[in-house]
């Protein structure tokens, strides 16, 4: 997409002539004293995010259990990690909980969102806080909730035993079929306040006049959401989808806490796999391996994922 | 409101002034502090032993204190190491036998060989001889059931079937007679499962955890398999063989129990101790598991309760998944390694070490030790081990064999008991994890 730069005015005020002062910038402009500005920041940044993320990197080379000497091994964890079947299904459960994580959260936060800004719902602040709740709430503490809740006496299969529905009561984490979808339903309820949240701000930015022109040119509940709502959001969806598709990949607390990734591999998922290796096969080299993948294929999600908001944008 | 905020900051003055104060006094006393880590606190298993006999020791040791760490099974053996590692982890703890945790704490010089003390103690009164290999290692951490020994156990385990008499009565069975055979052991399941109502399972099991039936196994592959093949490849003696014609019998006979609803549908999603509570409670007619939970089978009453292994097959031995409790290990990075090892000492082999594990139905690993004769139910859950440790019938721990294998067997038996996997296939599985790790130790 070529940018007009040279009729554009704009740009040309962007870049001034330099003519004046030939041997820098102007007075009042020193532009490296911008980096004493974020100095702080970045050394903290430095410190504990791409130093941690670059020691990672130089960890996966090894053949190491975490303890003793290590042994350079080259790629060779990349080459096991590419053939191993427990990984390449860990993350397609993954993908999986991307689905419950990310795509129906953002979906019932729309939904929430068209109807709070619709109608004047009493006790609005109330269900704000209430939805938004889950989010606060530490995983561990959430997944033993819902190990009750999904527990083969539990609420769950109480209510269908009482609508009748005896037939589909199931130990649910123990289900090689149903264990992943509950699982994500879990996901699901932590994150959908979340886009809830930030869609009903969202929503606060679009202008008024917007939903006044729409009204006054007959649109319905309908149009008026795909017209004035989901255009205005754009920006906030696509944090959402960031935010949540994130979690969804770096997901471990809840596993670890229900299934463990069990029964058979069936809820394994990169992270999990990932701390087995580090923690119980002291196969800590290969553990790092498997982070570098996953902290590569988070990085390539969320690049695309942006890219193509930002593509949106330029439309 | 100004009177409020006074009391307030006198309320402060004074909290300030109590903490300096304590503070100055335990400056004063000049406290050694041991820290233990253990993970033996299975509702309550051996928690309440250790605490009271941690407190006997502060006692007759002033200014010692134990500080007693509690962690479940496998978040302590997922840290320790590198707690040890750290230099500010425990100075005294539990490790857990074979290639995944001991091994490494071997290799990695984390561990002191008790050696020295085993001398000082007598220790080697304690067990029987070969009962000794599980806590030998070779210095490098590759050959196990050789080498000094670096860990010392507290109790004696086994896994073996609790039983609830009323329910064998209502079923037409004699509670008193407990079958010689294995097939008689099967046809008693049969029995169970054909007159007891449909929703409640003959065999109450609990797998969350993935140990429910890498215990429960053991007492069926005793049967098919003869014990000694077994421990061999568990100490990767060369050439031996998980997929032999005895194992698979024996997995196809476990499977067989899923298949003819012998198990609670939702094994997967009950703990180990839960299901041992369920059955307490009343639900199944049978639990087979750990002898350490047998206090909490007691809330079902003693009366009604019968302790017995699983009788023997082919093989022709009792034979069950056992041994010795978690070792325990000094750490290398200590100041007080001999203290501890008197800590040690004391709440392994003293007199009233035995008289409270007991009291709390727990089996001292000593041998000499022998059950108050006037406790029936503890009786037998002794009698239940000595059956099998006197026929030379404890088949260790299956998930020692390799630094995987506790992973491999947790996710192979629950594909083979959902009929996702055939009995050779597990085999072929769980000897390919043998076989890739034994390579290592080449």
């Amino acid at each position: 997409m070529p940018r007009p730069d040279k009729d554009d005015p704009g740009a040309a005020r962007q870049a001034p002539p330099r003519r004046k002062h030939p041997r820098g910038h102007a007075p009042g402009d020193p532009r490296n004293i911008g980096w004493l500005y974020i100095l702080p920041g970045l050394l903290f940044y430095g410190l504990f995010t791409l130093a941690p993320l670059i020691h990672t990197v130089y960890l996966s080379l090894f053949s190491w259990d975490g303890l003793t000497a290590k042994t350079w091994v080259g790629l060779a964890n990349y080459g096991e990690a590419i053939r191993d079947s427990v990984l390449r299904s860990a993350f397609v459960h993954s993908a999986v909980l991307i689905g419950f994580y990310a795509v129906i959260p953002v979906m019932i936060g729309l939904l929430l969102t068209a109807a709070l800004t619709r109608t004047k719902v009493r006790g609005f602040r109330f269900f704000r806080t209430t939805l938004f709740l889950p989010q606060l709430i530490a995983g561990v503490v959430i997944a033993q909730a819902f190990a009750w809740v999904y527990d083969a006496n539990g609420p769950l299969n109480r209510l269908l035993d009482l609508l009748g529905l005896g037939s589909l009561v199931r130990p649910w984490l123990g289900d090689f079929t149903w264990a992943l979808p509950s699982i994500g339903v879990i996901g699901s309820w932590v994150t959908f306040g979340l886009c809830m949240v930030l869609f009903v701000a969202g929503v606060q930015k679009i202008p008024l006049e917007l939903y006044d022109a729409a009204r006054v040119d007959g649109a319905g509940a309908f149009r008026e959401f795909f017209a004035v709502t989901l255009p205005g959001l754009r920006n906030e969806i696509l944090v959402a989808f960031v935010l949540t598709t994130i979690n969804a990949l770096r997901s471990f607390d809840i596993i670890y806490n229900t299934t463990a990734g069990g029964p058979g591999n069936t809820t394994i998922v990169p992270s999990m796999y990932m701390y087995q290796n580090a923690f119980l096969f002291n196969r800590v080299g290969y553990a790092a391996a498997i982070a570098t993948v996953l902290a590569l294929a988070i990085f390539i999600l969320a690049a695309i994922m942006l890219r193509i908001g930002e593509r949106s944008e330029e439309r | 409101m100004q009177t409020r905020l006074a009391a307030m900051i006198a309320l402060v003055a004074v909290t300030l002034v109590a903490i300096s104060a304590s503070a100055s006094y335990g400056a004063k006393s000049a406290t050694t502090t041991l820290t233990m880590w253990s993970y033996d606190n299975q509702d309550p298993g051996l928690e309440p032993v250790l605490k009271q006999l941690s407190k006997e020791f502060e006692q007759s040791h002033p200014g010692v204190k134990i500080n007693l760490v509690f962690k479940d099974f496998n978040s302590l053996v997922g840290t320790v190491p590198r707690a040890l590692a750290s230099g500010s982890g425990p100075d005294v703890t539990e490790g857990n036998q074979g290639y995944q945790t001991d091994a490494q704490l071997v290799k990695a010089k984390l561990i002191i060989p008790l050696t020295k003390y085993v001398k000082k103690y007598g220790w080697d009164k304690l067990y029987a001889p070969s009962t000794w290999g599980m806590f030998r290692w070779t210095p490098d951490g590759k050959s196990f059931g050789k080498g000094p020994v670096w860990g010392l156990a507290q109790t004696g385990q086994n896994v073996v079937v609790f039983y609830n008499k009323k329910k064998l009565k209502q079923a037409g069975l004699n509670p008193n007679a407990w079958p010689k055979t294995y097939a008689g052991f099967e046809a008693m399941l049969a029995t169970l499962r054909a007159k007891l109502p449909k929703d409640d399972p003959v065999i109450m099991e609990g797998n969350k955890e993935g140990y429910g039936f890498i215990h429960l196994f053991g007492g069926i592959w005793g049967a098919y398999e003869k014990p000694s093949v077994i421990r061999n490849w568990i100490y990767h003696v060369p050439g031996s063989r998980y997929d032999t014609p005895g194992t698979i019998k024996a997995l196809g006979s476990l499977q067989g129990w899923a298949k003819k609803g012998y198990f609670n549908p939702d094994y997967n999603a009950v703990g180990y101790d839960a299901a041992a509570g369920l059955f307490a409670k009343g639900k199944g007619a049978m639990w087979i598991g750990g002898n350490w939970d047998s206090t909490i089978i007691k809330a079902l009453g003693v009366e009604n309760l019968g302790v017995m292994p699983i009788p023997p097959g082919p093989s022709g031995t009792w034979a069950g998944i056992g041994g010795l409790s978690g070792p325990w290990h000094i750490s290398a990075k200590t100041k007080y390694a001999d203290l501890g090892a008197e800590w040690l000492n004391y709440v392994i082999t003293s007199a009233n070490a035995k008289k409270l594990m007991f009291a709390n139905q727990q089996l001292p690993a000593d041998r000499s030790a022998k059950p108050p004769t006037n406790d029936p139910y503890l009786t037998q859950v002794f009698n239940a081990f000595t059956k099998v440790a006197n026929d030379d019938g404890l088949l260790l721990y299956t998930d020692w064999a390799s630094t995987s294998m506790y992973a491999t067997l947790q996710n192979q038996y629950q594909q083979l008991l959902a009929g996702r996997t055939t009995p050779e296939g597990m085999a072929k599985a769980v000897q390919a994890d043998w076989a890739k790790f034994d390579k290592t130790l080449r």
